[in-house]
């Protein structure tokens, strides 16, 4: 299957406002794609809209959103359900600071219904730390039936090893993201303790533009991401 | 100075203090681990307010004096039985970070 797991809608301050429910939907099913993840920025609020884009679309989905640890770690986490996602979704608004958005500095955060019609704004920034750290984080999305890749592992900014040097060697994630099929071996290179059959790796497009979804060239087989989306896709 | 001599001096709480005749030779501050891997140099004693697993490893690795841990950095009971095993040193200044090392410089750090 071909995937992109890892993009943001209009909630995200930093998306553009072109990523709508249903322009992000049909512009996965022009590039190919089999399913796709929305993940904004510590919040799942967008999915219940991207969901009827989806289905009208007729594209898979699964449920997700981007956290940022308290040592600044961006990690994808993905659920089974839009229930479940409401669900921790109050975990995370439980350990979010209340800074409220500046839109002119940041970018607006919006909510549209699943006909990309305006509903309304995020008042709090998204752009945040959880008052949590990487472990925890990892531990909260697993008590609540979701799994965990960490996203781009490589990156300058926000990724595991530039926080933290490198990828804990006990951090129990299920997925470690990369930008490039280069970027693998450079992780496999840095961690001899990471077995690469065994491990699920990502490659997404992180895309903020519609134009920077991926094409139809990521593939995992149906099993394996059945297992990160919790259901079978 | 050694940082036995440094604990003296400031009165700061020490979490381990497992090599106190370590020479400070110098300081660093950061909290982006992979900068300090890269910059941090032996004998320093590293000002942050990080406190994951791998600040231990990092410490290690760079050889520093000690570890300075700036006001709210809380470092969990299983890193510092880590810095422990580690033989490494761990402080707090109950200080931000600028204070912290305005302390340190005053010393002639």
């Amino acid at each position: 299957m071909f995937y992109d797991l890892h993009m943001h809608s209009c909630l995200s301050p930093c998306a553009e406002d072109e990523m709508t429910p249903n322009n992000i939907c049909n512009m996965a099913v022009i590039k190919g794609l089999d399913v796709i993840a929305v993940t904004d920025h510590n919040s799942f609020r967008q999915l219940p809209s991207v969901e009827i884009a989806a289905r009208r679309a007729g594209i898979r989905l699964i449920y997700g959103a981007e956290l940022e640890s308290s040592e600044e770690v961006h990690m994808l986490s993905y659920f089974p359900t839009l229930e479940h996602t409401i669900r921790f979704q109050k975990w995370v608004d439980d350990h979010m600071p209340m800074i409220r958005n500046r839109e002119d500095f940041f970018g607006h955060e919006w909510l549209l219904d699943g006909d990309d019609n305006y509903r309304e704004t995020e008042k709090r920034l998204l752009l945040v730390s959880l008052d949590a750290s990487l472990a925890e984080c990892v531990d909260a999305v697993h008590e609540y039936g979701g799994k965990c890749v960490l996203a781009h592992v490589l990156d300058r900014k926000n990724s595991v090893t530039q926080q933290l040097g490198f990828i804990p060697m006990d951090l129990p994630y299920d997925g470690l993201e990369v930008k490039t099929p280069e970027q693998k071996q450079r992780v496999l290179d840095m961690h001899p303790w990471i077995k690469e059959d065994s491990t699920v790796w990502l490659c997404d497009s992180d895309a903020h533009r519609l134009i920077d979804m991926s094409e139809a060239v990521n593939e995992l087989p149906a099993e394996v991401l059945s297992v990160l989306a919790g259901r079978t896709l | 100075m050694k940082i036995q001599e440094l604990v003296e001096k400031t009165n700061w709480k020490t979490l381990v203090l497992e090599n106190p005749d370590a020479e400070v030779m110098g300081g660093f501050a950061g909290d982006l681990l992979s900068w300090v891997m890269g910059n941090g140099k032996p004998g320093e004693v590293w000002v942050t307010v990080q406190v994951h697993l791998n600040v231990i490893a990092v410490s290690s690795l760079c050889e520093f004096a000690g570890i300075v841990l700036c006001k709210g950095a809380n470092m969990p009971e299983d890193v510092l039985a880590k810095a422990k095993d580690e033989g490494l040193n761990v402080l707090y200044s109950d200080l931000p970070a600028y204070e912290t090392i305005r302390t340190l410089v005053g010393l002639g750090i």
